[in-house]
């Protein structure tokens, strides 16, 4: 069954981030906080956190890793050639080494970036207001089929009472196409 | 934090953040103006000029080249310099400005990114043109191969070119992309055209600007700007090895790498500056390119232009007090006064002399005279290329083996060539691309806008 969400559409930044805590007091749960421009202070109230510098900085330490095995074993190990005098494992390697950790890390930073966020070319999703990447934020919260009438009204007075010049409910239409193995009967 | 008294107001004209897409799509769905395609086909006789060279070079050799045994490098990397110090910019503005979270950079950090990818792009064609055999070009990467196996020599600046440049320009092209994907969700939802909803839509990856989507994409922003911070200064430190680490007269200092990446974030909001002033008359763009955006430029241009200064005395004095008479003769016979003469005062006029008018808020506020002034930047740095290149090897240790140099018409030609591939490259990204990151603008509009 088609999921619907209730939408409460704001124009300015300070009601939204008002409109939140709001919302929070009153122990709503917001599914989701859509905005032309990111808004340090939703981060916080909705407690979202990244483990991407985490990921980087195992990336770089895999990029450092991955390149002086490669330079020792090129040059040590599989075509021990002198240069000008210098010894085999050398020094020279720092700077290779410092440029290939920075395009190994940046790499696979923004792979990481793309994948967990699920963003690749051509990916098709359902806009909930069109004007959410243009000039209004939205608070999304889920229209669960367990609230009673009551409740879902509550959740829109809440929301036309911390300022949103709008509220709209949205059903969510689901893309995601699953293939399903014909059942036997339908093949005889 | 930001003090307005400093910097000035950034977005003028009381804006709303649904004018500030408007304005800035505005371009895009415009008819194509009669001055696009006057530069565009200017562009392409550029290109058709260069494609020529190009042919020639490869078919005739490097022989078809003014080069000589003496002046083995020429046009060539006197033009790879200069395009990746341009190439600079991109970096310099997004990501210094970013990691020092200078709101000011937000109205011109995409036409520089977008400057610094096809300078790169120009710049690295000059070295694969260099090998003479191009169609060997791949020999330069680390390869398993058949000759023994033979690997690059990891001890040559040249190698490390061809990591660094490599680097620079996916990170480049990856950071400005990634600065996009919401702007291009803008115009997906924005547009009326169902060509652009699906065009743009592709582009957008599927962005739709969720709170969790934002998080991630400042901190990939943030990480990715940490990261390629080091790599500006390892860059072109990398590229003034390739003469410093050498034993000729006038390369062999110390104070080449800081100087050679001082010199190309100049040359690089050099240019900017230049495109900049074109943006924002041909496109009306005053109320976000404003004047307080320049003057921050032309200020930085003023204190860069006084390190180069320094830098240009302090090889002069260093030649002197060095004692040593090959760097002497380099800097005083053939740098100062000699054949090259004319060559060193132009580069000293242009990046140390000219850019001091600065000093002036008067002239800060005059855009023609700026203009000028940047224009003369762009082709102070090229001449500070020549003379490093070209004097250097001219006349070195053997008076038997001096030679001189003059580029030919195929060296002229390449450089046309890649001057065509910018413009076009410039000119595509104006009609197709925001010029302005939108996203950013209006995340700074609070408070900076009048």
């Amino acid at each position: 069954m088609a999921k619907t969400n209730i939408i409460g559409v704001y124009d300015d930044e300070d009601v939204l981030m008002k409109a939140i805590h709001f919302m929070q007091k009153k122990n709503i749960q917001i599914k989701d906080v859509l905005s032309p421009i990111p808004i340090h202070g939703v981060f916080e109230a909705l407690k979202l956190t990244t483990r991407l510098p985490l990921a980087t900085f195992f990336y770089g330490v895999l990029g450092t890793s991955l390149t002086f095995a490669f330079l020792y074993w090129a040059s040590v190990v599989n075509y021990p050639l002198k240069f000008g005098g210098k010894p085999l494992n050398t020094l020279s390697f720092i700077i290779i080494l410092f440029v290939a950790t920075i395009f190994i890390g940046t790499f696979l930073t923004f792979m990481t970036f793309f994948i967990r966020q699920k963003l690749y070319p051509g990916k098709e999703v359902q806009i909930l207001d069109p004007r959410s990447t243009d000039d209004k934020m939205l608070i999304v919260v889920d229209k669960d089929e367990k609230l009673s009438a009551a409740e879902i009204n509550d959740i829109k007075s809440a929301m036309r009472e911390s300022g949103a010049s709008e509220v709209n409910e949205v059903e969510e239409i689901t893309t995601k196409k699953k293939f399903v193995w014909k059942h036997e009967k339908d093949i005889h | 934090m930001y003090i307005q008294k400093v910097r000035g107001i950034l977005v003028e004209g009381n804006k709303s953040f649904g004018q500030i897409s408007r304005d800035v799509i505005a371009p895009l769905d415009a008819k194509t103006p009669l001055w696009w395609y006057i530069s565009a086909s200017l562009a392409m006789g550029a290109i058709l000029f260069g494609g020529w060279a190009i042919y020639t070079t490869i078919t005739v050799g490097i022989g078809a080249w003014g080069v000589n045994n003496n002046v083995a490098w020429g046009y060539a990397i006197i033009n790879f310099v200069w395009w990746i110090g341009i190439g600079h910019a991109g970096t310099a503005f997004s990501i210094f400005l970013l990691l020092m979270r200078q709101k000011w950079r937000t109205s011109i950090n995409r036409a520089a990114e977008a400057m610094t990818v096809v300078a790169v792009v120009c710049a690295g064609l000059f070295p694969l043109l260099h090998m003479g055999r191009l169609w060997n070009a791949f020999f330069i990467f680390p390869y398993w191969n058949t000759r023994g196996p033979l690997w690059d020599n990891f001890n040559s600046p040249l190698f490390w070119d061809v990591v660094a440049i490599s680097t620079y320009f996916m990170a480049s092209a990856v950071f400005w992309y990634i600065g996009m994907i919401p702007d291009f969700a803008t115009i997906r939802d924005t547009t009326a055209s169902k060509i652009k909803k699906k065009v743009y839509g592709f582009f957008s990856f599927g962005w739709v600007g969720s709170a969790k989507g934002w998080l991630r994409f400042e901190t990939a922003s943030l990480l990715l700007g940490g990261l390629a911070a080091p790599l500006v200064v390892a860059v072109h430190s990398i590229v003034s090895m390739d003469f410093a680490t050498s034993i000729m007269p006038g390369w062999h200092t110390t104070i080449f790498p800081p100087y050679f990446v001082v010199g190309a974030i100049f040359s690089g909001f050099g240019m900017v500056l230049t495109l900049m002033i074109i943006v924002r008359k041909v496109y009306k763009f005053q109320e976000y390119v404003t004047q307080s955006h320049l003057d921050a430029i032309a200020r930085i241009l003023t204190f860069i232009s006084l390190i180069m200064a320094t830098a240009y005395s302090t090889e002069l004095f260093m030649a002197w007090y060095g004692g040593q008479e090959y760097e002497m003769f380099t800097f005083m016979k053939n740098r100062v006064t000699g054949e090259y003469t004319l060559a060193f005062w132009t580069m000293v006029t242009c990046n140390a002399l000219i850019p001091q008018i600065f000093w002036f808020k008067k002239i800060r506020k005059n855009i023609t005279i700026v203009f000028i002034a940047s224009i003369f930047i762009n082709i102070g740095m090229w001449f500070e290329r020549y003379v490093i290149v070209v004097t250097s090897l001219s006349k070195d240790f053997l008076p038997s083996s001096w030679a001189s140099y003059s580029p030919t018409a195929v060296e002229i030609g390449i450089f046309v060539g890649t001057l065509g591939i910018f413009l076009f490259g410039v000119l595509l990204f104006f009609r197709y691309i925001p010029m302005i990151a939108i996203s950013e603008v209006k995340g700074i509009l609070k408070k900076t806008s009048k």
